[in-house]
């Protein structure tokens, strides 16, 4: 390695903010800004090619936001270590956000030297969660069942719907061993041990009729 | 498209009605129509016929008692004459072509031939023979009447000039036999008079039925009018009411829009221009102590940049009252475990809450009314029911998404009455504008709130793209 510094990537639809947190971490030198994106669907296409060792997401972001990025962004390059980036100080995103699978949340509002923090903490394998804010003291999931990510969802409903692994692979453009692993992940979440029961859980929950009309 | 589906449906609504109302009136009026007249048709049919019998028969005696006087009359000769006895008949035919009587009366003779003896008012008939005669119907005239008269005495009806005039009517003519004599003696009466009371009976009780029919329609038509009438006033009421009940709503609207514009435009005023304000001062500060080169400048920047972050949090706070971010952001199970939780902190009550392990699989219009639904529950749960413990249930079933709100407090004052409170109202609007029910059950031991949506307001699965929000 001839360049020890971490490669950062900010994904922010403010330029105000995107290029203010370029700016102060640029003064660091121990770090590297490979790029700054505006959305999260340009984040999804284009992390392989920018290789980050972090990426900065903001969670309110039009088209794909932050939680459903983070998972599909891991899906193509699951090195890459996500701090969300948001304003909401809500629990519920916290704790959201880390089962999405990212690695520290901090808040907008804090001084700019927590970010370069986050961004060590991280590094060394640790999570990092905003200080200050209550909702970051203890973060947990919310009552009865730990919740399904967006994509366990979206993956459900795919296998209700009777399709087979390789063929949600297909039509997810992902490999059938992440689709196995998102499987076994509903599996043990719900609770439920074959398919069948995984398709008789979405009928009797209302999740499959929403796909007709 | 909308609008006028629902216009159409109204208006066929008020129609069937209409039809219910008027068509079995419509149906019992003509039935009632068809049988009075037909029952008056017959009666007066019956009645006709008897009258026609009973003017008949007086004409039939009428002429009997004319054969009979003629009979008198003549008997002593014809008695007492011979078969051949000419003088006799020549007596005899005298005294019968005498015997006229009224306008039309008289008496004829024919032999058993057909020979005309006697006929004082059509004297061209006389000393003919008029065999095979038959009048301008066809009906046999004089074979008929030999006939008859070989049988002993007879009546016999057919068409005859009458004297006076020379018009043919219908005449009766009854006939004797004097057997020794081969003749024929008879006399007629022309019954046009009887056809003329006949036909005007009838033509009077057909006038009769008429009328009834007419009488029965005008009934009928009033009465539907009367239907009409009361169903166009009443869909009137409605509308009005309806007409009513918008504007209220409408003006309402108007009032809480209004009424949160000036909350939030205080809020920005009071809070957020004022700590910007401050910001700009600090900086300013700044700025002017850097020029000074005073050292405290770092500290009045620190001062703005707190100040900022200050600002901030309330917009944040802000944003939240207004709509929290959460509902859209995570959806609605996580914005209720946010909600429960502030309230458990702010309230002390004890709240559990359980969902499914789904998200953000309903539209937004029914996250935003069963989240201010559980918003409003708690309120009412906090301000009168005395609860100390809550449980909030959201899950998916097979006809749509429940939420299920339930305490331990004292119940509702008057649960069932109607007009139960402005936020029970307001709840029941929400769901009723989602399709969904509302369904309320108090007790002494506490309350049950329980909001239901319909399927459509899932949302369909966002499948194969990878956009998932």
């Amino acid at each position: 390695m001839t360049d020890e510094r971490v490669r950062v990537v900010i994904v922010d639809d403010h330029p105000m903010v995107a290029q203010g947190i370029r700016a102060i971490l640029e003064t660091y030198p121990d770090l590297e800004v490979a790029g700054t994106l505006s959305n999260g669907r340009e984040a999804i296409d284009r992390v392989v090619e920018l290789d980050p060792d972090v990426m900065l997401l903001d969670l309110n972001m039009p088209q794909v936001n932050g939680l459903a990025a983070t998972e599909l962004i891991l899906e193509r390059r699951p090195d890459t270590r996500i701090l969300i980036l948001s304003m909401h100080d809500s629990p519920e995103y916290v704790s959201t956000a880390l089962r999405h699978g990212a690695m520290g949340y901090v808040l907008k509002d804090v001084p700019t030297e927590e970010v370069k923090t986050a961004i060590d903490t991280v590094m060394r394998g640790e999570r990092y969660l905003c200080t200050g804010a209550s909702a970051c003291i203890a973060p947990r999931a919310p009552g009865g069942r730990e919740p399904l990510t967006s994509r366990e969802q979206t993956i459900l409903l795919e296998l209700a719907q009777g399709r087979s692994n390789k063929e949600v692979a297909l039509a997810l453009d992902i490999s059938v061993r992440t689709v196995e692993t998102h499987r076994k992940n509903i599996k043990r979440k719900l609770g439920i041990a074959s398919t069948a029961g995984l398709t008789r859980y979405a009928l009797e929950h209302g999740v499959l009729q929403g796909t007709g009309r | 498209m909308g609008d006028g589906g629902t216009a159409l449906r109204r208006l066929s609504y008020g129609q069937k009605v209409f039809l219910l109302a008027s068509l079995p009136l419509i149906v019992a009026m003509a039935v009632l129509a068809i049988l009075v007249t037909q029952e008056a048709r017959e009666v007066s049919e019956r009645e006709i016929a008897g009258l026609e019998e009973q003017l008949l028969s007086a004409k039939r005696a009428e002429l009997r008692n004319y054969l009979h006087i003629a009979r008198t009359a003549f008997g002593p000769i014809y008695n007492n004459a011979l078969p051949d006895d000419a003088r006799a008949k020549t007596r005899v035919a005298q005294i019968l072509a005498a015997m006229t009587y009224g306008t039309e009366g008289f008496f004829f003779v024919y032999d058993y031939d057909g020979r005309n003896i006697v006929s004082p008012r059509q004297t061209w008939l006389i000393e003919k023979n008029w065999a095979g005669l038959r009048d301008s119907e066809g009906t046999p005239v004089v074979d008929r009447l030999i006939q008859l008269a070989r049988q002993g005495a007879g009546y016999h009806e057919y068409v005859w000039p009458k004297p006076s005039t020379g018009r043919e009517a219908r005449i009766m003519a009854a006939v004797i036999g004097l057997q020794d004599w081969r003749w024929v003696v008879g006399t007629g009466v022309f019954v046009d008079d009887v056809l003329a009371s006949v036909a005007a009976a009838r033509a009077e009780s057909e006038a009769r039925v008429t009328r009834t029919f007419l009488y029965i329609g005008l009934v009928t038509a009033a009465s539907v009018l009367l239907v009409f009438a009361s169903g166009m006033v009443l869909n009137l009421h409605e509308r009005r009411l309806a007409d009513a009940k918008l504007k209220a709503l409408t003006q309402r609207i108007f009032e809480t829009q209004e009424e949160e514009r000036g909350r939030v435009a205080r809020e920005l005023h009071d809070s957020i221009s004022q700590l910007l304000v401050g910001v700009r001062y600090t900086l300013e500060l700044a700025r002017r102590r850097f020029g000074g080169g005073d050292a405290r400048a770092g500290d009045s920047l620190n001062e703005g940049i707190d100040a900022l972050s200050g600002a901030m949090r309330e917009v944040r706070r802000i944003s939240h009252d207004l709509r929290p971010g959460v509902l859209d952001d995570l959806g609605l199970g996580p914005a209720l475990q946010s909600l429960s939780e502030e309230f458990a902190r702010r309230t002390g009550v004890e709240v559990a809450f359980e969902t499914v392990p789904f998200r953000n699989r309903l539209d937004g219009e029914a996250k935003i009314a069963l989240y201010r639904i559980a918003q409003e529950a708690l309120t009412n749960i906090e301000r009168h029911s005395g609860a100390t413990r809550v449980q909030m249930l959201v899950r998916g079933t097979k006809s749509g998404a429940v939420l299920r709100i339930q305490d331990n407090g004292r119940g509702l004052p008057d649960a069932g009455r109607s007009g139960s409170g402005l936020g029970l109202r307001n709840m029941a609007e929400r769901v009723e504008r989602l399709d969904g029910t509302l369904r309320i059950l108090s007790s002494a031991g506490g309350t049950v709130i329980e909001a239901q949506v319909p399927l459509t307001h899932m949302l369909p699965p966002t499948g194969r793209r990878e956009g998932v929000a």
